[in-house]
């Protein structure tokens, strides 16, 4: 788990490994990890903040039950809603009375709390939680230098979601890399039947261009951030990505991410419709057709179907992943339930059940069954397969600060709105450099 | 921080009235404000301070997760001072807040005049109507609005579309800050007006009909009976309301936040009250932040010096 | 006459258009409730729920969250509403009518209070509360609220006891009241208005609050009505906002104001009949 490590090659790896340690899944015993401590420790009453409600309610009633086995205390649950989340871990944590004492933070917000030592070093339990088999871009965004603090929770990944009967009807082939993509698009819009959703202030897809070029929103020299949105590689992506939006695009400039998980419905557009969209894999829950019993989308793999972004070459591009970490409150008086808390969620039967609800498992010896779960129509494997690209925010202190200021909504707008991308990107690289280290 | 949190510095009684028009000076007023300057000092005292003190204290998430705070004298004011992102939030913010309250005063008193003026089932109807609109909450409010002026589907494009014959279908609201703090002002007023109406025309029910009569039997005009008699009668009322407008409208923060809540956030669309929070909660930098609020405040009091000096006044003459 | 007669003609329509246009987000919001997704979701909106359903209130009410925080608001607007009225009335007679020292420090500090943003306080208010362990409590959160409320409702009460003629209490004087007697007799019937307003409003500040609430009320089942209506509209089916869902949300959570404001107006026609002196 060294800076050094990429997360490319670690999740090719932990792809490609079929581990034996999912097959105990349905056993009612608690897994070894699980049990291993707690001797004749006293039972305690423990804490954990969950991020919004995308935690299934069954996997909550798992964590308590299972708890109440291996500790003999009671777990209390909250749900802090995404806008709270922040403000209520900034009061909380540090104070050892009311603190959580387990709470899961947003993947980009990890590094501003693990820096100022809100979470506790979870070093010496790393490899007993999962090791190097945990998703490593997260693990070191919850990291300071070798010492981990806070460790993956869940990972969702970006693929685009596109509508068969359009590609059909245009007479165009999924594109194989990221030019062809733009061509594709551009086609269709030519013909009027349709185009790629590309909200203009949806950042977080639209970065894959900037990745895929070898660009980055930021480098680390060892000792401190700088903005690097200006490199000749970024830009280049960035130019790509303008030329998408004016020639293959049929969204707003100032559209955002909200709209991009329903865009490829039927009616979403007045006019041309929308042909495909980047979004994050759980947008399944929102594409399909609609259904008047449920009042649900469905989604229907005669006329939806999901592909990953193309690479400049080929293959996959690398798109952001989303996603949180957990950490063990720095301030807790429940170490021991605490842990005993933590080797439950990293449990085999607990990860098990992340993948099966669809979320990515921290820890990627459950990536196939994540990939292979039926209910979500292939569309987890493809995620898989991109989320095996997949790139973090810079693991900054500052970062919080630059999202707070809405910088790079502002960048991506105003390059879909047809302005010179160099300049703009030396703009954008100021603002950060600004904040980004704090 | 004492004058702030303490409602008693010796010596501040000086330029109370040489004649009081209460000969006896009795402790009943002091037992009447005892329950509302102990709630103050509990609910206040604590958070003011400490507010006070660390705006002069390097102050950030560092030192909330327990690192020491150093005292670093005027640093913060003067990072604030000098921060031209500052002035242009203060200078919008002031723009916004003189406009609202301008808006939203006029109209509630045209209201409440209008109310008075009506017969008694329309007069039912508007504060009916009123009513349900004020009685909203704000975070049903903005996400009402936002739902209103959503740029796909969105009843507000539509019906310029359709009806106006403009081309609005998926025009974004919210994103030219102008158009993003337009449409705060509309739901703010909107919002406000009842609350403003119902006071005025509260106060109007004070003037009785026989002074109003007798105003009518002398030969004043409406505009002369509106000015000469109405207007001095509720004027206590109109000089609260109008500063509370100000006051409002310079701290407003809930419907700010909400509305970026559900899109547009950054710096071009913050006002003071959203400023604050983002530089505290949002950017963690709550020496700054404190720093920023109490500037706002001085703020707030030098804009509205005058305007409270000659409300003290006339008090003491009243 | 005439004329008269057909500017209140013409003034009544004037409101009756006034009151269509203040009265239309409210009825978009109850309009959008009773709609399906699908309806709402077409580019072209549905302007009357012919073909409504009740499967939005349905969610709402199976939303565990809704009926504990109803509560909450409930109990604490209640509390703080009651408290804050009897302290406010007191001060604001005491201000109006008396000259004492220190008045004027306690005018301007009424003021200066509302002065202050309250953004940057929170993590104060938040330490104060943890310190005596009020924290996701109903009187921790009332407190602050009753302090944010109290000055505000002096303020206004203020004007409304300076504009009641002193002669009417001094007069009652005369005949035998005490100070606090003819306070209570005479200027105090005749605050009804001022007394609704101005309570109205501080119940529609409490009523409204979620920044504070949201440091610290951190427990599910203490959350208050606007923290859940806000995590509701934020959360629903993973970023996607259920309209439906969340103007069914917003017509619960309006509803308690709305009977507590046609109760309020019921007692200011009462207070104003019943204190209807002639000046």
């Amino acid at each position: 788990m060294k800076k050094t490590m990429l997360s490319a090659t670690a999740f090719a790896a932990a792809g490609a490994l079929a581990l034996a340690g999912c097959s105990s899944a349905g056993d009612d015993e608690p897994t070894s990890t699980a049990t291993s401590t707690s001797d004749e420790s006293t039972p305690q009453d423990i804490t954990l903040w969950l991020a919004g409600t995308d935690t299934p309610d069954a996997l909550i009633d798992y964590l308590k039950t299972e708890y109440a086995d291996v500790n003999g205390g009671s777990l209390t649950v909250e749900q802090i809603g995404w806008g709270d989340l922040i403000s209520s871990l900034t009061t909380a944590l540090p104070d050892s009375a009311n603190t959580p004492d387990v709470a899961e933070v947003g993947n980009t917000q990890a590094a501003t709390f693990t820096t100022v030592g809100a979470f506790m070093d979870l070093t010496d339990y790393y490899d007993e939680l999962g090791g190097d088999s945990l998703l490593p871009g997260f693990v070191e965004a919850g990291s300071i230098g070798d010492q981990v603090y806070a460790l993956p929770y869940y990972f969702g990944s970006r693929a685009v979601f596109y509508r068969k009967d359009i590609y059909a009807a245009a007479g165009v082939e999924v594109p194989s890399t990221l030019a062809e993509y733009t061509e594709v698009n551009a086609a269709m819009k030519d013909q009027g039947v349709g185009g790629a959703y590309l909200a203009g202030r949806d950042w977080r897809s639209g970065i894959s261009w900037i990745f895929a070029n070898g660009g980055d929103i930021a480098t680390y020299d060892g000792s401190s951030w700088t903005g690097s949105l200006s490199s000749p590689e970024s830009i280049e992506g960035m130019e790509q990505w303008q030329t998408l939006f004016q020639t293959g695009n049929v969204a707003q400039p100032t559209d955002d991410d909200t709209t991009t998980y329903s865009a490829i419905n039927d009616e979403f557009l007045p006019g041309t419709p929308a042909s495909s969209t980047l979004a994050p894999s759980w947008a399944t829950w929102t594409l399909g057709d609609y259904d008047e019993e449920t009042e649900g989308y469905v989604w229907n793999p005669e006329t939806f179907g999901v592909y990953a972004l193309p690479g400049v070459d080929g293959g996959t591009a690398p798109v952001f992943a989303g996603g949180s970490n957990i950490g063990v409150s720095a301030a807790t008086q429940n170490v021991e339930g605490s842990m005993d808390l933590m080797r439950i969620i990293f449990s085999d039967e607990y990860q098990t059940m992340l993948a099966e609800n669809g979320m990515g498992p921290a820890n990627l010896d459950f990536a196939d069954i994540y990939a292979e779960n039926s209910y979500f129509e292939g569309v987890n494997a493809v995620a898989l397969e991109a989320a095996s690209n997949a790139k973090l925010t810079p693991a900054a202190a500052g970062w919080a600060s630059i999202e707070e200021a809405g910088i790079m909504e502002d960048y991506f707008q105003a390059v879909a709105e047809g302005g010179d991308v160099a300049a703009l990107a030396a703009e954008a690289d100021a603002k950060i450099n600004e904040l980004i280290n704090g | 921080m004492t004058t702030l949190a303490a409602p008693a510095p010796p010596g501040a009684d000086r330029t109370a009235p040489a004649k009081p028009r209460r000969r006896r000076r009795s402790s009943l007023p002091y037992w009447l404000i005892i329950p509302a300057v102990a709630t103050l000092l509990i609910g206040m005292g604590y958070p003011v301070a400490w507010q006070i003190i660390n705006s002069f204290k390097e102050y950030g998430l560092a030192q909330q997760f327990g690192q020491p705070a150093e005292f670093i004298g005027l640093d913060n004011y003067i990072a604030l001072l000098t921060s031209a992102q500052f002035w242009i939030i203060t200078a919008r913010s002031l723009a916004f807040m003189a406009l609202t309250a301008l808006i939203t005063m006029t109209i509630g008193i045209a209201f409440a005049l209008l109310m008075k003026a009506i017969p008694a089932w329309s007069r039912i109807v508007l504060q009916v109507a009123m009513l349900l609109a004020w009685s909203m909450p704000i975070v049903a409010q903005m996400t009402v609005a936002n739902w209103l002026i959503d740029d796909r589907n969105g009843v507000v494009n539509y019906v310029l579309t359709e009806v106006f014959g403009m081309d609005m279908l998926g025009h974004n609201w919210l994103i030219q800050p102008l158009s993003f703090f337009g449409v705060a002002m509309t739901i703010i007023v909107w919002a406000s007006v009842p609350f403003v109406a119902f006071s005025v025309y509260a106060g109007l029910t004070q003037v009785s009909e026989e002074v109003m009569e007798a105003a009518q039997l002398d030969g004043a005009g409406r505009f002369q009976t509106l000015r000469l008699i109405i207007m001095p009668i509720i004027r206590p009322v109109l000089v609260i309301l109008l500063l509370l407008q100000l006051i409002w409208d310079l701290r407003v923060f809930a419907q700010i936040q909400l509305l970026q809540d559900f899109g547009a956030a950054g710096e071009r669309y913050d006002l003071l009250g959203t400023y604050i929070y983002g530089l505290g909660i949002g950017q963690g930098q709550f020496g700054m932040a404190s720093a920023a609020a109490m500037v706002v405040m001085l703020l707030t009091l030098g804009v509205s010096w005058g305007y409270v000096r000659s409300m003290l006044k006339e008090d003491e003459q009243s | 006459m005439r004329a008269k007669k057909l500017g209140r003609g013409v003034g009544a329509l004037v409101a009756v258009a006034l009151a269509a246009i203040w009265a239309f987000p409210v009825y978009w919001m109850i309009n959008t409730s009773f709609q399906t997704p699908a309806s709402i979701n077409r580019l072209t909106p549905t302007f009357f729920p012919t073909n409504g359903t009740l499967g939005n209130y349905q969610a709402v009410l199976d939303d565990n969250g809704f009926l504990s925080a109803l509560g909450m608001s409930l109990t604490v607007t209640a509390l703080v509403l009651v408290v804050c009225v009897a302290f406010a009335t007191l001060a604001s007679f005491a201000i109006a009518r008396f000259r004492f020292r220190s008045r004027k420090a306690f005018v301007l500090t009424v003021i200066l209070v509302q002065m202050l943003p309250a953004e940057a306080m929170f993590i104060a208010q938040y330490k104060m509360l943890a310190s005596v362990s009020l924290l996701n409590s109903v009187l921790g959160v009332s407190i602050i609220y009753l302090a944010m409320v109290v000055p505000f409702t002096t303020w206004m009460l203020r004007g409304f006891v300076a504009g009641v003629p002193v002669d009417l209490e001094e007069s009652a004087m005369i005949d035998g009241c005490t100070r606090m007697g003819a306070f209570r007799r005479i200027t105090f019937p005749l605050l009804a208005p001022g007394l609704v307003a101005s309570g109205v409003f501080a119940f529609v500040q409490v009523w409204n609050e979620f920044a504070l609430a949201s440091i610290i009320l951190t427990e599910n089942e203490k959350a208050t009505l606007p923290l859940w209506l806000r995590d509701f509209a934020q959360t629903s089916n993973l970023g996607v906002t259920e309209w439906g869902e969340v103007m069914a949300g917003s017509v619960l959570v309006a509803i308690p104001v709305i009977v507590f404001f046609m109760i309020v107006q019921g007692r200011m026609a009462q207070g104003l009949v019943g204190g209807a002196v002639k000046g």
